[in-house]
């Protein structure tokens, strides 16, 4: 008998269909494992699943019962168990005090002993080696993930969800936590395993489903598949013409990165950047792409060598950065990137603000026109330049940054996810713009994680694999299944 | 909108509706000398709302300038009692306040503190350090000259220079924006090239030149160097800038709210003084406006 049963969910956020009728099940004893590009829809379906996410249509059913929607704790307590991928642990609680967090035995004193006891089978049920005693936060990383695991065995549980598990593990604790699931699944638990790294896909699952743009494409037995067929269905698509043709001509070096380094989020990272060209700097999410952007934007140490222009460079700041001719737009406009209290004018002007300025003090007047002219040329919707910067629409908050730091001539213009959250209007008015800026010999490096996009725009692909920079593709060379192998960690080095 | 409206401007609906309450109920309110000396009494607290708002707009906080009141007042004190001169004592007042300040904001930015537990430390030490220096004595006999400093209209004077200066700043210089930046998004800020450690230092500066300043002053009107002079007055500093709708989450408020929010709890006692209202009722009074005006940003912080 199925032991889970999903038909048909479909969940929209403003402006993506994250999940859009999608099929899956789950047999008892199977692990299960879901496949997917970034953005595809793995997490909101397991975010579903476990009740954090509500979705619009859709039925779950867990043996031939539906599940209550929005419900974790209802979820949780009905045998469906989630390890996320971000480590939930309390650092500085003993291992079993954090696998009974929130479900802690006796009141209104803790029964510390029993809880420890029990923790401590727990675990070596699981043929994990840790002592419950300890505190997490002497435990190594693969060890904390065995808590994690344990903790989501509290209680009885029937599924258990796995979100790229192995992300941060070294290959003999990928090994012992396989040998773990394994024992799970003997005793007849289900398991869906979410990874990026096929080959863990071909190690350990018995299934796999396949997303992409919110869709499932499959569902097929492992044995019998090959890793150019995965990646052909999570790749899927041909990239289309939404992208306007590139005529770039690329001129000198701009930036030339040559072993950069800032452990542990990236290592010897090398590329370069031409005037006039865009560079796609691809990868998964977590590849350190983001890491790299920051330390060249001097917001980041990062020992190696940068040259920008030929000369030697080691930015301590942003703003040091920014008088160099760099900039950066984040991927986190609204964490990182706009003043959400401050007008769409001012968060404009505000890097060059000294430029507007009559004895000391801002003049009205030449601001106003800055951002006025900034607007026109970007072509800014808002109501008015005091509209304030937090109610404008996702696109119009990109045009807003990059109208922020190209109101000077740059020298390189660093693009973090430029379209993320963006409409497809818009998205191709940020893709033309590129086109502009690069024609008037900007050198713009653009770290996407979108497949298409990077394919669709680059002049050059640099394709980031677990820190470090693990091939560069020529767009004559570039096709999905090439970048898609260089970032899950495959393919030669050097093409 | 109502609520961005309400809470920008509810410090001045608040102030106004005291002044008429009490032009109403009583027939002493409305009187010159009444007047006079609500503004004279409350112009100090005025000046170091001031300094507190640059540190609360980048969501700091420093408890510390009511003891830089009394660090302050008695470094001029020494200096005038030495014979070195009025300008002597008063730069002195300043240059112990810059000094505290800038200790502050340099343990804030290098060592990473939050604000809330350097200036905390910074109470304590510069209170004890006043007490040490004095050995717990008042330094009295200062030149007759020096009172002039808090007579008649001169304290109110340069409270509103203090003011302007403050509007000036805020509102009309790159720095003053970068201030509201930081408060506003300090990751946005810094990516922006904003420098952000040097914006969170001077606030700082600000913030202990303003209390030194106001140490000047009150030790002009008691005449003397005080050790206990200013003690509390941090928490009706912060009182002032909250109840003037300037924002705890930083970001967002406006000079002229402090100013009224100074004045608004001035008043406050001033009338509640004239009702003879019991000390013990009116610091109760004092809390359930702080938890108000608090209420008030908080609800305003929700419509986003």
């Amino acid at each position: 008998m199925t032991l889970l049963t999903v038909a048909g969910l479909t969940k929209s956020f403003p402006g993506v269909l994250a999940l859009d009728g999608v099929d899956f099940d789950l047999q008892p004893g199977e692990i299960h494992a879901l496949l997917g590009e970034n953005g595809a829809g793995k997490s909101t379906l397991i975010k579903a699943l476990g009740g954090a996410v509500v979705p619009d249509r859709g039925d779950v059913r867990l043996d031939g019962a539906p599940l209550p929607v929005g419900d974790p704790l209802e979820v949780r307590r009905r045998g469906i168990s989630i390890v996320y991928q971000e480590f939930t642990l309390v650092p500085e609680l003993s291992v079993a005090d954090n696998i009974f967090l929130g479900r802690e035995s006796g009141r209104p004193f803790l029964r510390r002993r029993e809880m420890r006891r029990a923790a401590q089978d727990l675990l070596d049920g699981l043929g994990a080696r840790v002592d419950a005693s300890a505190p997490v936060r002497g435990l190594s990383v693969g060890q904390q993930q065995m808590v994690e695991i344990a903790r989501a065995l509290v209680g009885e549980s029937k599924v258990l969800i796995l979100d790229e598990p192995s992300a941060t593990l070294s290959g003999p604790e990928v090994e012992r936590m396989f040998a773990v699931l394994r024992g799970l699944r003997s005793r007849g638990l289900g398991i869906v395993y979410i990874s990026h790294r096929l080959e863990e896909i071909f190690a350990i699952a018995d299934r796999v489903t396949v997303l992409r743009d919110g869709r499932r494409v499959t569902a097929a037995p492992v044995a019998g598949l090959d890793r150019p067929q995965l990646i052909r269905w999570m790749v899927g698509r041909d990239v289309t013409e939404e992208f306007p043709p590139r005529t770039a001509a690329p001129g000198a070096a701009v930036i030339e990165v040559q072993g950069l380094s800032c452990s542990p989020r990236f290592s010897d990272v090398s590329f370069t950047v031409r005037r006039g060209e865009i560079v796609g700097l691809a990868g998964l999410v977590g590849a350190g792409r983001t890491s790299v952007a920051l330390s060249l934007f001097g917001a980041l140490p990062a020992q190696g060598g940068v040259r920008l222009e030929g000369h030697p460079v080691s930015f301590r700041s942003p703003s040091e950065a920014i008088a160099a001719g760099l900039a950066y737009v984040t991927e986190d406009r609204k964490g990182r990137g706009l003043f959400p209290l401050l007008g769409a004018g001012a968060n404009m002007t505000i890097t060059y603000l000294g430029d507007f300025t009559r004895f000391g003090l801002v003049s009205r007047d030449r601001e106003e026109a800055a951002a006025a002219a900034a607007a026109k040329d970007f072509d800014l919707r808002a109501s008015g330049l005091g509209q304030r910067a937090a109610t404008l629409s996702g696109g119009n908050q990109q045009k807003l940054l990059l109208a922020r730091y190209l109101l000077k001539p740059r020298k390189l213009l660093i693009l973090d996810e430029p379209t993320r959250g963006i409409d497809v209007g818009a998205k191709a008015e940020i893709y033309a713009l590129m086109n502009r800026l690069t024609s008037q010999g900007l050198a713009i490096l653009m770290i996407s994680s979108e497949l298409q996009e990077v394919l669709g725009m680059s002049d050059r692909v640099v394709v980031m694999h677990q820190g470090r920079t693990r091939g560069e593709v020529p767009r004559a060379h570039a096709t999905p299944e090439r970048v898609m192998e260089l970032a899950t960690g495959g393919g030669s080095q050097h093409p | 909108m109502i609520r961005r409206w309400l809470s920008s401007y509810a410090i001045f609906i608040a102030l106004a509706a005291e002044f008429l309450v009490l032009g109403v109920a009583t027939d002493s309110f409305f009187t010159t000398g009444n007047l006079m000396n609500v503004l004279r009494q409350n112009a100090f607290t005025a000046i170091l709302a001031a300094g507190m708002s640059f540190a609360i707009l980048t969501a700091g906080i420093d408890l510390s300038v009511g003891s830089v009141v009394a660090v302050a007042g008695i470094l001029c004190a020494d200096v005038l009692t030495r014979g070195w001169g009025l300008t002597a004592g008063l730069g002195a007042g300043l240059l112990g306040g810059l000094a505290v300040g800038t200790v502050n904001g340099l343990v804030v930015t290098k060592v990473g503190i939050p604000p809330f537990i350097v200036t905390l430390a910074m109470m304590l030490i510069a209170r004890g350090a006043a007490y040490k220096y004095t050995d717990a004595h008042t330094i009295s006999g200062l030149p007759a000259a020096f009172a002039t400093l808090s007579h008649g209209l001169v304290p109110v004077v340069i409270m509103a220079v203090v003011f302007t200066l403050a509007w000036l700043v805020l509102m009309r210089t790159p720095y003053g924006r970068h201030v509201y930046a930081v408060g506003g998004n300090r990751e946005a800020a810094w990516l922006a090239g904003i420098r952000v450690n040097r914006v969170l230092l001077t606030v700082y500066m600000v913030c202990g030149t303003c209390a030194g300043l106001a140490g000047v002053l009150v030790a002009s009107r008691l005449n003397a160097g005080y050790p206990k002079a200013g003690e509390f007055y941090e928490l009706d500093a912060v009182t002032a800038v909250v109840v003037g709708g300037t924002s705890l989450f930083g970001g967002r408020g406006s000079i002229w709210g402090t100013l009224a929010g100074a004045f608004f709890i001035g008043i406050m006692n001033n009338g509640l003084n004239l009702f003879h209202v019991e000390a013990y009722d009116q610091l109760v009074v004092k809390g359930l406006v702080l938890l108000a005006a608090a209420s008030l940003d908080r609800w305003r912080a929700d419509a986003v």
